[in-house]
């Protein structure tokens, strides 16, 4: 089957070729080819350990979300729309928390866009248009490893018919396996691209004077060379990464950049988008927005949805206990989420919808197997720059889709609350 | 089935004008009383009261990715509950809404169709997933031409078979409606930082101006016999002195003609109706567009109505949003669409004693009062001048003399010597207003089972708390306003989903989308297609919308 | 004068918008009063002890109520004393009164404060006089006295009122600041960035923005927005 869909970051490059003999996928990367081989699966169905049928792990659920103060619901990330959109109205009927995976990654990105807007554009316009692409805090060789010859690095377009027509920068806090392929590299000292940023807005409003010497560990030339590389661009594009906004600084690393790319605007063209990771975080936030208006840290307590990440986030949820059961869609908290925060989650009733077992599967005490899309569902998952795509179903399962699932705990949720 | 009995119906379409009449709901649809067992259908009493189609809104911005964007950059918004979670959803929003929220309100105001005015082609899933979020309306989307490189080829070529193909396919691949137009060449122009300043300006990297890219889709779309026209945001929005490229604009529809209905559809005329040349000096153009449509049978528009108040400036003609930015110095989102669009998003206050804001509130007025009732539909550009839920504002302001003198009195007088509103006498009839609601956006956008309360329409119904014959809509417009903006009941294909300005049921409508592949040879333009997908991020293969991902959709087939 | 003390563990957060209003209200009115425990809508007297002692307008929360938030939501007089930790929201949108904290205070302390004063004994969390999500303007009027520690943002876009940081902050001090007063006497990191107006006063350490000039007055900028803020040695 041609142009398959991957369904592992948020490239999600569709030009796959699955073998459905070999049960292989040729053209993509290792990590995408990872995701389409074959598995360790959750069996079955498990309540305390035990198999039981779909319709019992189901009414389990159902049941001890019906029954919660509290619950959250978290994950989704790694889910079609199709399935996210029943856990956002689950999540209202229930009057419990909706946050998915971003508000651990790119969260940051999106208080940003609170503040100050997305001037940004899709990849194909970076692949056609941009002459100078920087990768800031980001490291798409590794973890994006199509990125750069699809979109951005030695990806050809309408005017750029050549890789030499491109200028790439990285700018980081140590050399990346991406910074050697690019044209410049620029080593922030950790924590200080805020100031960095800072620093080359003054430069392009007229205020080189004012800077000091370095800032953030760049020496003041190479300041005034990349605002200059920037001035002179016709259409850049900066990409950022989890090195921004997971370190010091966040979501305001994020907002001061984006003023950066409002300055540039008045003169030349330039563009900034986050390097969203999981192929389909973006669905998880656009989903909830149409049906709730915001994209994560949503609680329905009081029957209507309140947004408030330093409250809703699930990691705040579960170090200040703030929650009594948890629904876990296609995501790992056990494993990725600070000791506090899964201290708390191990107390607590938890249900795990998921193809593939995890940490998270060893403390949930209902344990639902899911399909896995893009190879075994169909569905709908967002880029990561918001362009929609549909994924495949290229192999037949008995599994239930997510979909599915949640489409049945959502009827017996509405029995049980009337 | 349904009996409304004794309601006062004023039906446009079918002439009807204020007449006592009952109306008989079979399957969804309005039927003649012999089709109806009497003693089986639910009653409704509509004794004293007024009863129309649904209300029409052809141009909207309620679904896709550029809606959301906005929804993300502004909590402030959501902040405002509507509904709290119950029997049904829990909707919030200020002016920008969530969709089950549009859906709601929309119902409670007797509104039960409306289309979302520009979807990006590459983009068209995420705007159906949305449409399909959205409970009650019928609906559609309009996908954007104006820039796309494709169409531009075309028309390099003076290919007309290539363009009317190109159509086609895109219009199949979108599930869309029709051929929507905005600031045509300006948005390729932003690309590279500019913008495009009059009709023969020069596309940057192709061969082809404005003027042509509209004179072309018009051909294409008449020869195609699409059931809408081409829809028109001119090019200039938001610059004084830009009613002169308006009226060019619309004089590129002399010399087509279309028995059905107009050839050229002109978007929110108020924000391209400036006169002067700098804010400083900035008029209204509203009398002088208004007398070449009224000259015109060819062409419609639609008002593009300010109202005080909260907005969001969300359009697909992006440098005009980076302009906004600059101008007012608040937040903006952009979105450069591959090789086919773009868009741009600010957000915005209307304020009454704001000289510029008073003047464009004043110029939509105009426009509504000035143009003839068939020619104008009643529209705020939701949510570019202001929320949907206060068309009845525009419908009480259009037929009452002493409310505008109200209002005149509240706001900036900077429009006393720079519009002509204060001295329009003007004051639109229910008949007009209900025009301009209803028959007319249903004939612009060649709905024929919309609009209207004839037999064989489709059963969408508003009841309002209004007797026509007793009410003087012009001194009366408290009163107007307060019926309009709840009706007591709103039906959606037969049910009551809302009474009295609350939900009482919940629906789901279809999703109309127009399929003209018979009309065309599509291998006249699959060629060029491939070629340029090069120029894509995404495998032609999987571009596109299928209908079965769609929960309701109804094809519209050209013959 | 109220005096309420947890009556058990709490399972999950309790959102109580207490003010000092409460205390002009009979006791049975007070236990009555509604409150959030998770999505149930509880009275008071369920999860408190509640007592009534005299006429004054003051609440004295006894115990540990940082898992209970909103105390003090847009009180404008009185006073409440919080024997012990706090939740967050604490004193948002308040017009006028004062809060004592005697133990710690969670994020989002004084949102939007437009009068009254607000002192913590302890440490205070992110958030201190903030704008909320989306907001233009943060806190007007009012002061903040925070006598241990605070984490990140620190009276984002304000515009007037005073926060005093005795212990030291983290980032994000006085950020679109536009008028006020804000002292940390202990050391911060980064501070006004994008500031128009107003004075910021430390005395230990912090990181210096590149987009500060150095003049007589102090530090002044942010010059990327044309700002005219100071920043000074205290």
């Amino acid at each position: 089957m041609e142009d398959v869909v991957c369904t592992f970051c948020g490239s999600v490059c569709d030009d796959g070729e699955f073998d459905a003999e070999k049960k292989k996928v040729k053209k993509f990367c290792r990590l995408g080819s990872a995701k389409f081989s074959e598995k360790e699966r959750i069996k079955a169905p498990m309540v305390d350990g035990k198999e039981v049928s779909y319709e019992t792990a189901i009414e389990k659920a159902a049941e001890i979300l019906a029954n919660a103060k509290k619950p959250l619901l978290y994950g989704w990330a790694s889910t079609a729309n199709e399935a996210i959109r029943l856990g956002v109205i689950i999540a209202e009927k229930l009057r419990g928390v909706y946050d998915q995976c971003a508000s651990v990654c790119h969260a940051p990105g999106t208080l940003a866009v609170i503040e100050e807007g997305l001037p940004g554009a899709t990849l194909g316009s970076v692949k056609n248009r941009a002459d100078l692409v920087i990768f800031w805090g980001a490291n798409p060789a590794e973890a994006h490893p199509r990125h750069g010859m699809r979109y951005s690095i030695s990806a050809k377009g309408l005017l750029i018919k050549d890789r030499k027509q491109r200028k790439v920068i990285v700018v980081d806090v140590r050399p990346t396996k991406t910074a050697k392929m690019a044209d410049l590299f620029v080593q922030v000292k950790p924590g200080y691209d805020y100031a960095v940023i800072s620093a080359l807005r003054a430069i392009l409003s007229g205020n080189a004077d004012v800077l000091p010497s370095e800032v953030g560990g760049v020496p003041k030339e190479k300041l005034l060379q990349l605002a200059e590389m920037m001035k002179n661009a016709k259409y850049g594009a900066i990409f950022y990464g989890l090195g921004v906004t997971q370190s010091r600084g966040r979501d305001r690393n994020v907002e001061n950049a984006i003023k950066l790319i409002q300055l540039l605007n008045r003169t030349t063209r330039w563009v900034i988008w986050p390097m969203r990771g999981h192929y389909n975080v973006v669905g998880a936030g656009e989903v909830p927005a149409w049906e709730v208006g915001y994209q994560y840290a949503i609680d329905f307590s009081r029957g209507y949805p309140r947004f408030s990440p330093a409250e809703f986030s699930a990691v705040e949820v579960l170090k200040r206990k703030d929650c009594d059961a948890a629904l876990i869609v296609a995501s790992d908290p056990a494993a990725h989420f600070p000791a506090a925060a899964v201290k708390h989650l191990k107390q607590i009733p938890v249900i795990q919808i998921d193809p593939f077992p995890n940490m998270t599967t060893l403390l949930a005490k209902v344990v639902i197997p899911s399909a896995v899309y893009g190879i075994e569902a169909e569905g709908t998952a967002y880029r990561m720059d918001g362009i929609p795509l549909r994924v495949k179903k290229i192999l037949e399962t008995s599994y239930w889709t997510d979909e599915r699932i949640l489409e049945e705990i959502l009827k017996r949720v509405e029995k049980l609350k009337g | 089935m349904l009996w409304i009995k004794n309601g006062i119906v004023i039906d446009p379409k079918n002439k009807i004008k204020a007449e006592k009449m009952d109306i008989f709901v079979k399957n969804g649809k309005i039927v003649p009383e012999r089709e109806v067992k009497k003693e089986e259908c639910k009653v409704i009493d509509a004794s004293g009261k007024l009863v129309v189609a649904g209300g029409v809104d052809m141009h909207a911005h309620i679904a896709g990715s550029k809606i959301n964007t906005g929804r993300t950059m502004r909590p402030e918004e959501m902040r405002v509950v509507r509904n709290i979670a119950g029997k049904f959803r829990a909707t919030v929003g200020r002016v920008l809404l969530t969709a089950p929220a549009i859906g709601y309100e929309y119902a409670k105001m007797g509104y039960t169709t409306s289309f979302e005015a520009a979807q990006p082609p590459i983009g068209a899933l995420h705007t159906h997933e949305e449409l399909d979020a959205i409970p009650m309306i019928d609906k559609a989307a309009l996908p954007v031409f104006g820039n796309w490189h494709l169409v531009f080829k075309c028309i390099e070529e003076k290919n007309l078979e290539k363009l009317k193909a190109l159509i086609a396919w895109a219009i199949e691949r979108s599930k869309g409606f029709g051929v929507k137009v905005v600031n045509p060449g300006g948005v390729e122009a932003w690309m590279y930082g500019g913008n495009v300043k009059s009709l023969d300006d020069q596309v940057p990297g192709f061969n082809v101006t404005p003027r042509e890219i509209i004179t072309m889709l018009i051909k294409a779309n008449e020869e195609l016999g699409l059931p809408h026209s081409v829809h028109l945001h001119c090019n200039n929005l938001g610059v004084p002195g830009n009613f002169q490229t308006t009226i060019e604009s619309i004089k590129l529809a002399k010399g087509f003609s279309n028995s059905k209905r107009q050839i050229l559809h002109v978007t929110h005329v108020q924000f391209n109706a400036y006169a002067g040349s700098s804010w400083r000096d900035a008029a209204s153009g509203a009398a002088e567009i208004a007398k070449v449509v009224n000259s015109m049978d060819n062409v419609t528009i639609d008002m593009g109505q300010p109202i005080f108040g909260h907005a969001t400036a969300m359009t697909g003609d992006a440098p005009f949003q980076f302009t906004l930015h600059k101008l007012t110095g608040a937040r903006w989102s952009n979105k450069d669409t591959e090789v086919e669009t773009g868009a741009g998003i600010v957000p915005l206050v209307y304020l009454p004693n704001n000289p510029v804001h008073a003047l464009q509130w004043a110029i939509g007025l105009e426009l509504g009062l000035l143009v003839d009732s068939n020619k104008v539909a009643l529209t705020t550009d939701y949510p570019n001048g202001g929320p949907f839920t206060e068309y009845p504002y525009v419908m009480a302001m259009l037929m009452s003399r002493k409310m505008r003198e109200g209002e005149l009195s509240r706001v900036n007088a900077y429009v006393q010597k720079t519009t002509g509103l204060a001295s329009i006498d003007v004051e639109k009839t229910l008949y007009e207003v209900i025009n301009m609601t209803r028959s007319l956006p249903a004939k612009i956008l060649g709905l024929e089972n919309k609009g209207h309360l004839g037999i064989g329409a489709d059963a969408d119904i508003a009841i309002y708390n209004l007797n026509p014959l007793e009410t003087d809509t012009s001194k009366d417009f408290e009163k107007v306003y307060k019926a309009f903006k709840s009706a007591e009941y709103t039906i959606k294909a037969g049910e009551i989903i809302s009474r009295n300005g609350e939900i009482v049921k919940e629906v789901f409508g279809r999703t109309f989308w127009v399929d003209a592949r018979k009309r065309v040879d599509m291998e006249a333009v699959m060629g060029d297609i491939k070629d340029y997908f090069q120029y894509y991020s995404v495998q032609l293969r999987n571009y596109g919308v299928e209908e079965r991902w769609i929960k309701r959709p109804e094809r519209l087939e050209v013959v | 004068m109220i005096v309420i003390k947890p009556k058990k563990y709490f399972e999950v957060c309790i959102e109580a918008e207490l003010t000092p209003e409460l205390a002009t209200k009979s006791l049975e009115d007070v236990k009555k009063f509604r409150v959030y425990y998770g999505n149930r809508v509880v009275e008071l007297g369920e999860l408190f002890e509640v007592e009534k002692i005299g006429e004054e307008k003051k609440l004295v929360l006894e115990g540990d109520f940082s898992r209970v938030k909103w105390i003090g939501a847009r009180m404008v007089d009185g006073e409440i004393v919080v024997k012990g930790s706090v939740g967050a929201n604490c004193g948002a949108f308040m017009k006028g009164g004062r809060i004592v904290i005697e133990g710690n205070a969670d994020d989002w302390l004084g949102i939007e404060m437009a009068g009254g004063e607000i002192i913590v004994k302890g440490n205070a969390a992110n958030l201190v006089g903030c704008a909320y999500y989306g907001d233009a303007v943060g806190m007007t009027a009012g002061k903040i006295i925070i006598e241990g520690n605070a984490g990140n943002y620190i009276g984002e876009k304000m515009n007037g009122g005073e926060i005093i940081i005795k212990g030291n902050a983290g980032d994000f001090v006085g950020t679109e600041m536009r008028a006020g007063v804000i002292e940390i006497h202990g050391s911060c990191g980064f501070v006004g960035g994008d500031m128009r107006g107003g004075e910021i006063r430390i005395k230990g350490s912090f990181d210096l923005l590149p987009s500060f000039r150095k003049t007589e007055k102090g530090w002044v900028g942010d010059v990327n927005v044309k700002g005219e803020g100071i920043i000074k040695s205290l």
